[in-house]
Formats: structure tokens, C-alpha cells, sequence
């Protein structure tokens, strides 16, 4: 084998594992950036599904959303996670989540301590129970908030 | 039971599943019934057995969800300064015993012994009480007062702001409505949101 081909292995190599470090990236939001992101794009369907890796009906939920997720990946659809779950357990518990279930989405960790300073906003009538999930289109005007757990068809229709 | 309810309509109504409506209620000087229920040390435990309480602390709780796991040490101290002043603290648990083995009343016997409980961790199995308070999720914690001989709801919610880090707490919404209790004021924040874990109703 010559220099090259080896180069080109080791390159070649190296994008697989960038790829796969880029697919399982994790961040913290503080709640007004996570709101900026999802009002960013009038024209984008944002799909914000609350979770947290300690949540079972949650975790029995996810795939249905990246189902969707892969479906729509030439519409104008973003599925975002947000993991209610606590900072000191980020690459503990989130992460060994995200990889099990390929969770090749945006996924956030929501660092807000108190929930009082942010339930409202998403919706007043939101107690704190998870799973929850914001539906968002700004430029028709569109805003729905279920409470409970979805599935693929639910989610279909809901985005209609 | 004599309660004030506003079910507000059109605007919170959601059509999820089909045509199965939801409605909101907001309680307002919500009464509340008193129970009888089985304590991790065998008695059975209401709220006539108190007839010198003016309130009580009652926690919805369990010992499955990672966010009521976080509260213990702080319900033992909320007990300790509070039940010498006539609000005792009385912790519940209503989960699913068969969607979670871990909140059987025998692990809650372990629990309340491995975490010196000192307050009474009570077993609501039919889920009856959970459902009179409309308790939705663990840990919902509730202030009540006595009031012309009744049990109103004064405040409910979360414990305090902060669940992971306790040395990071700014309000301590129990204490906090307590003490208004105590001074004859009225409770300013009556209600509070938190994550936790949902309380599934068996249907």
C-alpha cells in the first residue's frame, strides 16, 4: 500500500468518526436561547419534544419521533429534544441514551434550575409532566401543546 | 365535598386521541377530604388523628422518580421544624405498584427506614387520595389549612426552586406559604410548576 492510500484510509476514517462524534452531540440551553431557536425560521415546522432519559413514556416515544424526523428531512420539519434531565448527569445518563436509541437529532439539555421561570412560557397550562411536546409553525400562525405521550400518527396529524 | 371549580373551556380544550376532551380545572378554596391510609410502620394514619394541627404538609412522593429521590433530607427538615409548630408533614405515595415494583409498600418500608423517614410515608394503593388532591405527578407537594372546621388547599406545587442542587434554593415555597399561614396573611404564591414524575391512574 502506498503513502497515499493510507492518507486517504486515515482521512476516510476520520470523517466516520467526526460523523458519528457530530450525530451524539449534546449541549446545554439556557430557556430564552432554546426560544429564539425555535421561533428562528418563520417558514420551519419546529417539533420540541420534552424528555428526560429517567422518563420511561418518554423513552418509549422517541423513536416514533425520529421516524417522523427521517420522513420530513426534505420538508422544512426540525425535531428538537429537550432533556429535562439534571446537569450532573449529562454523560451519565443522556448520553448512553442518545446513543442506544441513534438519536441523530438536535438534542438539548434545558439548564434551568427552577421551572417556574419557564413552564408558563411554553404553556400555562402545562403542570410539569413529561413527556410534552410544542408543535410550532410561526408563519401560519400555528401552536399546539400536547401534554402526553405521541406517536408517529398523532404527530402526523398534529403537523398537518 | 363542596368545591369552587372554574373549568375553563374553549381555549384549553385539547382534542387528543380523537374527540376525548380534556378539561382544565383551576381549584380555587379547594376542600379536601380526609383518608385513612396505611403508614410504613403498620397504623393507619388520617387527618382526625391530628386534632391539634392547623395545617399539613402533604407530599405526593414515591421512591421510583429521580426527582423525588432528591427530597428526603429536606421533607425530614420541613417535618422537624414545622410539626412542633402544628403542620405535620404527612408524604404519600400513589404510583402504579404494577407499572413500578419499586413503590411497593414493602420497598417504601425499606425506604422510610434507609432514609429515616420521621414523618409518616403513607400507602395510598386505590390512588383515591391522589386523585381528590389531583395530584399529577411525584413529588406535588400541597399546603392545607384548617379552616370553619374544613381542609383547604392553601398552596400547591413544588417543594422549592430548586431540586438538584438544594444548596442553590431560593424560595422555599412551603415555607414560604406557611409562614404567611402563620401570620394570618394570605398565601402570595398559592401555586407553583416543577417537573416530575406523571402519576398514572390504573383505569
Amino acid at each position: 500500500m502506498n503513502k497515499t492510500a493510507i492518507r486517504i484510509m486515515v482521512f476516510a476514517i476520520s470523517l466516520l468518526f467526526n460523523n458519528v462524534a457530530f450525530s451524539q452531540n449534546i449541549s446545554t440551553i439556557r430557556f430564552e436561547t432554546l426560544q429564539q431557536r425555535i421561533t428562528s425560521n418563520p417558514d420551519t415546522v419546529y417539533v420540541v419534544n420534552f424528555f428526560a432519559s429517567w422518563c420511561a413514556p418518554c423513552i418509549q416515544e422517541i423513536p416514533d419521533f425520529l421516524k417522523y424526523a427521517e420522513d420530513n428531512k426534505n420538508e422544512k420539519v426540525r425535531v428538537i429534544f429537550v432533556s429535562l434531565d439534571f446537569k450532573k448527569n449529562m454523560y451519565e445518563s443522556l448520553l448512553p441514551l442518545i446513543q442506544k436509541l441513534n438519536i441523530n437529532q438536535t438534542v438539548y439539555l434545558l439548564d434551568e434550575p427552577d421551572a417556574n421561570q419557564w413552564i408558563d412560557k411554553i404553556d400555562n397550562t402545562w403542570s410539569g409532566v413529561i413527556p410534552a411536546t410544542l408543535i410550532l409553525h410561526k408563519s401560519s400562525d400555528y401552536r399546539k401543546f400536547i401534554p402526553a405521550p405521541l406517536t408517529y400518527s398523532l404527530l402526523k396529524k398534529f403537523t398537518k | 365535598m363542596k368545591r369552587t371549580i372554574f373549568k375553563i373551556q374553549s381555549g384549553l380544550i385539547m382534542v387528543i386521541f380523537g374527540f376525548t376532551l380534556i378539561n382544565f380545572t383551576i381549584l380555587e378554596h379547594d376542600n379536601v377530604k380526609d383518608f385513612k391510609l396505611k403508614n410504613v410502620d403498620g397504623s393507619y394514619v388520617s387527618l382526625s388523628d391530628y386534632p391539634d394541627a392547623k395545617g399539613f404538609i402533604i407530599v405526593f412522593t414515591c421512591n421510583h422518580c429521580p426527582f423525588a429521590k432528591l427530597y428526603p433530607a429536606r421533607l425530614n427538615e420541613l417535618n422537624l421544624k414545622y410539626k412542633k409548630l402544628g403542620i405535620p408533614l404527612l408524604a404519600i405515595s400513589s404510583t402504579d405498584t404494577i407499572a413500578y415494583e419499586e413503590d411497593t409498600y414493602v420497598k417504601m418500608v425499606e425506604k422510610s427506614k434507609n432514609e429515616s423517614f420521621n414523618f409518616p410515608y403513607l400507602y395510598d394503593g386505590q390512588q383515591t387520595v391522589a386523585k381528590n388532591f389531583k395530584a399529577q405527578k411525584t413529588p406535588h407537594a400541597y399546603v392545607i389549612w384548617k379552616e370553619k372546621g374544613q381542609w383547604t388547599i392553601k398552596y400547591q406545587g413544588a417543594i422549592d426552586d430548586n431540586g438538584a442542587e438544594p444548596e442553590k434554593v431560593e424560595n422555599n415555597y412551603i415555607a414560604l406559604a406557611i409562614d404567611q399561614l402563620l401570620n394570618n396573611k394570605e398565601v402570595k404564591r398559592k401555586e407553583t410548576k416543577s417537573i416530575g414524575c406523571q402519576i398514572r391512574f390504573r383505569k
